[in-house]
């Protein structure tokens, strides 16, 4: 039980890294993107690629899954740059689409569909960490760093930019700020806070493939965005944890049919989140809607 | 932005023999017209006379067919709004396009900063900022609403909020796209004290303006356009007295 919890802890710190880095294009430069799963893929990818080639050490898996996800990254900021709205949605999907493909066909760098085995753990000044128990505390300092940078970008004038270009792309220029080059820098921040999340979670289950990575990771990203609340500080944390406790949560409520469990888990997840969007448009943690 | 001084009443933007058409339809006809350093300058003419074009084609946000504008000596013709933003030639909208999930106070502050990187800022540097949006929201009665939400504001507060964002700037030009439309009486006068402060304080000022109270309350000389032509460019007694203008800008009454 005790490693469960830790477990459940650990991908709640994973994927709230992940949420809060996508908050961040969704929320305050209202750049909505369906290929977030794609910088966590080659967080992944990278990290163990280097952790089994050159070197385990964490300090340098870690800056170089960012550095790789940084430099694809500008390929999504080259539509975002252009398009707004629900045609960057469609230029995002196109990028999710295509790093699928080439997650499975590239198998020297990603063992294709067979994926990556033996990653080696996070090493800490050759200290390897892979208990569930230690490896919680690497991975919620690891949240903390990347909701205490977040935070202080959005706080700052950069974070009044983002906004301002949000509300009004127009404006924001006829008061002199250089809006694709601000766009463009908060794609790369975002992408490359992804990738700590997929250097994190490839060292911590020393195993990953392509199915990690796909378009239903994209979805239930931007899910746990929305349904926690776009654009404030807690939204993004509070929908992964419970975007990653309810699955689990619904199937030990035990006057359900056991041997239907799986559908009705399903109905239920899909009822609560239709009816919250319903009555709490502006997420969990968001304001409420009028207000 | 550039602290080339330039006379009181000398050119300081200027345009040139300016075309835009859409389809084939011309909305800017080989105007020219100078912006004079510390005067307001109104532009008047019926609905589609071409007045937001022109603003348009001085701020980058539209291109331009042919013809030059000159800033300070410089062609900026073509460039980036935001570049030429920077150069000290800002503006307001008619639709006012304000940051509005920002409150009063941010709208007003992310106005006057546009690097990528927070500028590292003296503490007396940062007071004197915080001084000037004080000052700002004083003048434009916004003082009480500094934490609301741009979107909750009352509209006569949206259009003081627009005309806030550009007082906070270091703009040396303005170019205001129907500030006062849509005020009511009891604002004019604030407006128009902005209006008069700024342009003591050397700020040159380019207008579009419907309403006549305004525009003779305030004006330095009137430029008149017309279906995209520039008919008069002059004082403003010569252009209100003129029946020929009259007529186009009134219907023909007789």
């Amino acid at each position: 039980m005790e490693a469960y919890i830790f477990n459940l802890l650990n991908l709640i710190a994973i994927y709230g890294i992940l949420a809060v880095s996508l908050n961040f294009i969704i929320g305050y430069a209202g750049i909505y993107s369906l290929a977030h799963a794609v910088f966590f893929g080659l967080g992944a990818y990278t990290s163990a690629w280097v952790g089994l080639n050159v070197t385990p050490s964490t300090f340098v898996t870690i800056p170089a899954a960012m550095l790789v996800a940084a430099i694809v990254s500008l390929v999504l900021a080259l539509p975002a740059l252009r398009v707004r709205g629900e045609y960057f949605v469609a230029a995002s999907l196109g990028l999710q689409v295509i790093a699928v493909t080439v997650f499975s066909e590239w198998k020297s760098f990603t063992g294709g569909i067979g994926g990556v085995l033996a990653i080696p753990p996070v090493n800490l000044f050759g200290a390897e960490i892979y208990q569930p128990r230690e490896f919680a505390i690497v991975s919620v300092i690891a949240l903390l760093i990347v909701i205490a940078i977040t935070l202080a970008l959005v706080r700052s004038s950069f974070g009044r930019n983002l906004r301002a270009i949000r509300d009004s792309e127009s404006a924001a220029a006829s008061f002199g700020k250089n809006v694709p080059l601000i766009k463009t820098v908060a794609v790369v921040i975002s992408a490359a806070l992804a990738a700590v999340a997929g250097a994190l979670y490839a060292s911590f289950i020393s195993f990953i493939n392509v199915e990690s990575f796909m378009l239903d990771t994209s979805v239930l990203l931007m899910a746990m965005v929305i349904i926690g609340g776009t654009g404030t500080f807690l939204g993004p944390l509070v929908g992964a944890a419970l975007l990653l406790i309810l699955p689990s949560a619904i199937s030990y409520l035990s006057f359900l049919p056991q041997t239907e469990i799986g559908a009705l888990q399903q109905i239920i997840y899909g009822l609560g989140m239709t009816l919250l969007m319903i009555f709490r448009p502006g997420g969990i943690v968001g304001r409420r809607s009028g207000t | 932005m550039t602290s080339t001084t330039i006379a009181h009443g000398e050119p300081l933007l200027q345009v040139r023999n300016l075309d835009k058409s859409f389809g084939g339809m011309k909305a800017v006809d080989d105007v020219t017209l100078d912006l004079r350093a510390g005067i307001v300058t109104t532009l008047v003419g019926p609905n589609g006379a071409g007045k937001t074009t022109l603003f348009n084609l001085i701020t980058g946000n539209l291109a331009r067919d042919s013809g030059e504008v000159e800033w300070l000596g410089q062609d900026i013709a073509g460039g980036k709004p935001h570049l030429i933003a920077r150069r000290g030639i800002m503006r307001t909208y008619q639709d006012l396009r304000l940051f509005d999930s920002m409150s009063v106070w941010d709208n007003i502050m992310s106005a006057t900063e546009y690097g990528l990187l927070p500028m590292p800022m003296s503490s007396a540097a940062r007071h004197r900022r915080k001084e000037r949006i004080e000052e700002v929201l004083e003048r434009t009665g916004l003082s009480d609403k500094r934490d609301t939400r741009a979107l909750d504001l009352a509209y006569a507060e949206r259009k003081f909020l627009s005309m806030a964002r550009i007082m906070a700037t270091e703009a040396r030009l303005w170019l205001l796209d129907e500030p006062a439309s849509g005020l009511d009486p009891n604002s004019y006068e604030r407006f128009l004290k902005i209006l008069r402060d700024d342009r003591e304080a050397g700020t040159t000022i380019c207008i579009i303006e419907h309403n006549l109270d305004i525009v003779i309350g305030i004006s330095d000389r009137i430029a008149f356009l017309d279906r995209g032509r520039l008919l008069a460019d002059a004082e403003p007694d010569t252009v209100l007295n003129d029946p020929e203008l009259a007529k186009i800008y009134f219907g023909d009454q007789s």
